[in-house]
C-alpha cells in the first residue's frame, strides 16, 4: 500500500504530544502528564504496532479472499464511493467498539487503551497487543464483500484512526455546538474515557457521534461531574505486561473457578464484571447502584 | 522483519524516550499531596460508596490508608499521581509483619498484586481502628 494515514500522521502525533507537554507547563492548559504513565501508554502503542505488523498478514489476506468473492465492484475513484465508506466504516468502529466494552472476551483486549488515570494525547497512543487474535477486524469484511477495495477499507480505518488521536485532550474544552451534535470530540471521549457510573460505556464514536445518539448510548459531559478516568479498578502498577494481558489472565482464573457451561460463557463473553451469583460489578450493575444513591432526580436528568 | 521496519521500530523506541524525559523534566503530573482523612473520604466514597469509616489509619508518607470495617479492610495507595483502591480480609493485613519500616501486602489480584505502606518509628502494626458507627 502506498497511502497510510497513520504512517503519515506519526510525525504530527510526536509534535502534538510534544504540543500538549509544553502548553501545560508554559501556558498551564487543564493537562497532566506523569512520566511512567506517559512511558507505558507509549510503550503499548509501540509494542502494537509490532502486534499489529504480525498479524496484518493474515488480516490482509481474508480481505483479499473476502473481496474476490464480493457482491460490487466498487470503484476507488468514485467520489459516493468514499463518502459511503466513511460512514460504513464509522458505523462499523461503533459496532466494534461497543463489542469492545460490552463482552469480556473483545474487552480483554481494548481494556488496555482505558488503564491510564491520565487523559491526554499520549493515552491515545496506549494500544492493544491482542486485538488481532481475538478476531475482530473480522467485522470489517462485511465492507469487502460488499465490494469495497481493501485498500480502501484500509485507508478509511487509518483516517479513522488518525481522527481519534486529538481527541484524546484535556486541553481543548467544547467546540461550537453544531460540531459537538455531529462529531466525536473531545468532550464526547473524555466521557468516554471516565469510569463515573453515570458515563460507564457512553460514546463509542469514532469520528461521528451520531451512532450513539441514535443507539442510545449517548452522554454529554456535565461540569458538575468532571470524569475520573481509568478503569472500574484500576491497575496497581505501570508493568506493561500487567496492562497488556490482565484481563485475559482474569479470564483464566474466573474459569477455574467455573461449575457450569453457563459459568463458562458468563466469565468469558459476559459483560466484564459479571458473576456467576450475580454480585458482580458490571457497568449496569454499577449504574444502577448509582442511580439508587442519588435519587430519581438524577435519574431524570440523564 | 525487514531492516526498514527495525528502523523505524528503533526510531520510535528513541523518539518515546524523549517524549517521557520531556514528560519528566516538565513537571505536570497532578499535584498529590500527603493524604489526609478528607481526601481518604473523597476517595472511598468513590471507590465504595456506602463505606462508613470510623476512623482511617494513613501511612508515615501519606501514600496510603486502611480503613476497616468488621472483617475487611479497604486499602488506598498511590501509584504515580493517582490512586488504586481495593478491599482485602482484614486478616491478610493482621498478618503480615512489617519489613524495613513498611508492610508489604500481597494481594491476591493480579491487577494491583502488591501494596506498600510505609511505617512511621515504632508504629504498631496492625493499627488498632475504632468501631465503626
Amino acid at each position: 500500500m502506498t497511502f497510510d494515514p497513520v504512517t503519515l500522521a506519526t510525525p504530527f502525533f510526536i509534535l502534538l504530544v510534544i504540543a500538549e507537554i509544553l502548553a501545560a507547563k508554559f501556558a498551564k492548559t487543564r493537562t497532566n502528564y506523569e512520566a511512567r504513565d506517559t512511558a507505558t501508554s507509549l510503550a503499548m502503542g509501540l509494542g502494537s504496532t509490532v502486534a499489529g505488523v504480525l498479524i496484518g498478514g493474515l488480516v490482509a489476506g481474508v480481505t483479499l479472499w473476502v473481496y474476490q468473492h464480493r457482491v460490487f465492484t466498487i470503484p476507488m475513484t468514485a467520489v459516493w464511493a468514499w463518502l459511503a465508506i466513511f460512514f460504513l466504516e464509522d458505523l462499523t468502529y461503533y459496532g466494534f467498539h461497543r463489542l469492545s466494552h460490552e463482552r469480556r472476551f473483545w474487552w480483554a483486549a481494548h481494556v488496555n487503551h482505558h488503564s491510564s488515570q491520565h487523559y491526554n494525547l499520549s493515552t491515545a497512543l496506549r494500544q492493544t497487543w491482542t486485538g488481532g487474535i481475538n478476531g475482530t477486524w473480522l467485522l470489517w469484511m462485511p465492507l469487502a464483500f460488499l465490494g469495497f477495495p481493501p485498500t480502501m477499507i484500509a485507508i478509511e480505518k487509518g483516517v479513522s484512526l488518525v481522527y481519534q488521536f486529538w481527541i484524546h485532550t484535556e486541553a481543548i474544552k467544547r467546540l461550537p455546538a453544531p460540531i459537538e451534535a455531529v462529531f466525536n470530540t473531545p468532550s464526547h471521549h473524555r466521557v468516554h474515557h471516565a469510569r463515573n457510573p453515570r458515563y460507564l460505556d457512553r460514546n463509542y464514536a469514532g469520528i461521528l457521534i451520531i451512532w450513539d445518539r441514535m443507539f442510545g448510548s449517548f452522554e454529554p459531559e456535565r461540569d458538575e461531574e468532571p470524569p475520573r478516568y481509568g478503569i472500574v479498578k484500576n491497575l496497581g502498577d505501570f508493568n506493561i505486561v500487567r496492562v497488556a494481558f490482565h484481563e485475559w489472565i482474569g479470564i483464566g482464573r474466573d474459569l477455574t473457578q467455573a461449575r457450569s457451561l453457563r459459568d463458562v460463557l458468563g466469565y468469558v463473553f459476559g459483560p466484564p464484571g459479571w458473576r456467576p451469583d450475580g454480585e458482580g460489578t458490571t457497568s449496569e450493575d454499577l449504574r444502577r447502584a448509582w442511580r439508587e444513591r442519588v435519587g430519581k432526580g438524577s435519574q431524570s436528568s440523564t | 522483519m525487514d531492516l526498514n521496519f527495525l528502523i523505524k521500530t528503533a526510531a520510535s523506541a528513541l523518539a518515546i524516550a524523549l517524549l517521557v524525559a520531556l514528560a519528566a523534566w516538565a513537571r505536570i503530573a497532578r499535584l498529590t499531596p500527603s493524604l489526609d482523612e478528607a481526601a481518604v473520604r473523597d476517595i472511598l466514597a468513590f471507590e465504595f460508596p456506602g463505606v462508613q469509616a470510623a476512623s482511617i489509619w494513613i501511612s508515615e508518607d501519606g501514600h496510603g490508608a486502611i480503613v476497616r470495617v468488621s472483617d475487611e479492610a479497604f486499602i488506598v495507595y498511590r501509584i504515580g499521581d493517582s490512586y488504586v483502591a481495593r478491599s482485602a480480609p482484614w486478616a491478610l493485613l493482621a498478618k503480615a509483619e512489617p519489613k524495613n519500616g513498611a508492610i508489604d501486602l500481597r494481594l491476591a489480584d493480579a491487577d494491583a498484586p502488591r501494596a506498600r505502606f510505609k511505617l512511621g518509628e515504632g508504629a504498631v502494626w496492625p493499627p488498632a481502628f475504632e468501631a465503626a458507627a
